[in-house]
């Protein structure tokens, strides 16, 4: 028995000893916009890469993440680890001054470690186009670029408003925007894709779905008579290829207007695929898939 | 034949076993994706205002990682042992009796229920992971007493059950849930060392410490129980009893370590075979052996999971399976030519 009481000391000293020596987790730098241009910033994510080099702060920018790959001059920047796995420890390396991340699980953890071994990071959503505007304002009021953000929003309104899209046609062209072929997976209504489409002034042939991206059956597109199927290509390369494997495909729909009327298009997935800075040039892409620009 | 075990080659043996695992907690500590310079860590957090990059990665960030691998690998190597031991199965490990599943679940849903509350600073996730642990354990010890008492077959029939049920589940939410929530729930089932509150790490040590210390208190019990039930009753052991306090201790540290790490396959199989392997079965040596080579084994396996396809990450699962299989392997054959056979 007295072993059994020991073995309960021993717990008790460990943790009397524990909570008394180790320090909590400091309280950490609030990450606010503060206005003070920051030198060496490190981006999480491609998006707000985008965004932060069209402040004009590309030559500030240290670290982006793998995939980060636009505009041209970010290709020789430090990587950090991708959007979905930040490598922490390279993050630190680059000793930034200027953390930006998304407000993804994943992306707020590590925000919030970075935030309290002293290294300033914010978290941005930018899921939909209502938030790309608010992350413009917000990254650029926390690197002192107010004034330009304001102008980068302004631009893109003012492009925005130059599509025709939703005047242009009538009734408006049922998108279907397939992300996965084998098995079939779409956009549904509840993302950002949809809102290209709207702007550009199509219809999501899909209704609302519990899934942002829903897995559908050929029923569904057979039933829902879609006018235009938009597939996103794979990588920057071979468009006309995949474009052919796309009619091949689509083929065996023979009953679905956009295969009648050869109206499936592989776009290039680069300016569709991220919300940032190129909002506008995805969606007069869209645009000139639906005929609408 | 082995010599008998005695006290001064036990504790000759656990103490190299701690220089070994010492040893490769220091060097995986200084291997990552970024170079650190140990000198420069040394002169501490930096002057005011700027930080130190070296001293924050070694010490908020690597040994923090280190620790946690170190206690969670214990965990599951010890409660390995024993649930082979208890359930009489080669095939046993920590998961077996849907403690995988419960918790997987448990971190599903509070992932789901967009819980951003926090509890002294932490996210409910592992809260509810060890929720879904501990309520599992108890769902399948009490459908295991329907099917009669000291039945492990029932027990063992009954997790497997269990964790079929609650993994479907698993799969009918992550096709419904929101992709973002069921990327972050993925990175979590597959093993997810990212812990960073050395407070958190010290509390769980704590807790695996001494339920390994209560498996130890029942080494010789279980030992005695795998001559069967009657020769444990003619020594003095309670099966009953001993049975259920192992249980209990065994699925209490599997839901500490799971909970703090998400699930991590292969090492509450591997590291007790092979331990057994080389030393024997005796389980007051085979215990903290396997404890002390489980938390060497699993710092080594997040240490090469963090650095080779650097600066990404694999799982650490991947690195537990690809080393340990082999390795495992190795010792099974060298050890069935050296004894004529399996025992």
């Amino acid at each position: 028995m007295a072993r059994w009481w020991l073995l309960l000391l021993f717990l008790g000293v460990w943790m009397g000893a524990g909570l008394a020596l180790i320090d909590g987790p400091a309280a950490g730098v609030p990450a606010t916009g503060e206005a003070e241009a920051p030198l060496r910033i490190v981006c999480l994510a491609p998006s707000v890469t985008e965004i932060v080099c069209a402040l004009g702060l590309a030559d500030a920018l240290v670290g982006v993440s793998q995939f980060s790959d636009y505009p041209p001059s970010v290709m020789g920047k430090a990587r950090v680890g991708s959007f979905w796995q930040p490598d922490i420890e390279a993050v630190i390396a680059l000793r930034p001054d200027l953390v930006v991340a998304l407000d993804f699980p994943q992306q707020r953890d590590v925000a919030g470690r970075l935030n309290r071994v002293g290294f300033r990071t914010i978290c941005v959503r930018d899921e939909y186009v209502k938030e790309l505007f608010e992350a413009i304002e917000y990254i650029g009021a926390a690197t002192a670029r107010t004034a330009q953000a304001a102008a980068l929003a302004a631009d893109m309104k003012r492009k925005l408003a130059q599509i025709r899209g939703p005047q242009a046609a009538d009734p408006r062209p049922r998108v279907l925007w397939v992300v996965q072929r084998e098995p079939l997976r779409v956009a549904g209504r509840d993302t950002f894709v949809n809102e290209l489409i709207e702007l550009a002034g199509g219809v999501n042939a899909i209704g609302p779905t519990v899934q942002k991206y829903p897995p559908v059956g050929a029923e569904q597109v057979v039933g829902r008579q879609v006018d235009v199927i938009i597939e996103p290509a794979m990588g920057a390369g071979d468009l006309d290829g995949q474009q052919r494997t796309a009619e091949a495909f689509w083929g065996r729909y023979g009953a679905v207007p956009a295969v009648q009327n050869k109206r499936v298009y592989v776009i290039c997935g680069d300016s569709v695929s991220r919300l940032g800075p190129r909002l506008c040039e995805g969606v007069s892409l869209v645009a000139r898939c639906l005929g609408t620009d | 034949m082995r010599s008998l075990l005695t006290p001064g080659k036990l504790v000759l043996r656990l103490a190299a076993g701690l220089a070994v695992l010492a040893a490769v907690c220091a060097a995986c500590a200084m291997v990552g994706s970024e170079h650190v310079c140990l000198s420069e860590a040394l002169k501490g957090p930096g002057q005011a205002g700027g930080v130190n990059p070296d001293y924050e990665i070694l010490v908020h960030i690597r040994l923090p990682r280190v620790a946690l691998a170190a206690v969670v690998g214990a965990a599951l190597a010890c409660s390995g042992v024993v649930f082979q031991a208890l359930l009489r199965n080669p095939l046993a490990d920590p998961y077996i009796l849907g403690i995988s599943s419960g918790a997987g679940l448990g971190a599903m849903l509070a992932v789901i229920a967009g819980f951003n509350w926090t509890f002294l600073g932490r996210s409910p996730v592992g809260g509810f992971a060890f929720a879904g642990a501990m309520g599992t354990v108890w769902l399948v010890w009490w459908l295991g007493r329907l099917a009669g008492r000291g039945q492990m077959t029932g027990l063992l029939l009954a997790g497997v059950v269990v964790n079929a049920f609650l993994s479907a589940i698993i799969l009918f939410l992550t096709s419904v849930a929101r992709s973002e929530i069921v990327y972050s729930t993925i990175f979590w089932l597959m093993g997810n060392m990212t812990e960073g509150d050395f407070r958190v790490i010290w509390v769980a040590a704590g807790f695996v410490l001494a339920g390994i210390g209560v498996l130890y208190l029942l080494a010789g019990g279980l030992n005695a129980l795998s001559f069967g039930e009657d020769d444990a009753r003619s020594v003095g052991i309670e099966p009953a009893r001993t049975r259920l306090v192992a249980f209990m201790a065994a699925s209490a540290v599997t839901a500490v370590a799971v909970s703090l790490s998400g699930l991590i396959g292969f090492v509450g199989l591997v590291v007790p075979h092979s331990v057994r392997l080389v030393l024997g079965s005796d389980h007051r040596q085979l215990l903290p052996l396997s404890a002390v080579a489980g938390a060497a084994f699993l710092v080594g396996a997040d240490t090469i999971a963090r650095v080779v396809v650097a600066p990404a990450q694999l799982p650490v699962g991947v690195i537990t399976a690809i080393v340990g299989g082999p390795l495992f392997l190795v010792l099974l054959v060298r050890s069935c030519r050296g004894a004529g056979g399996l025992r």
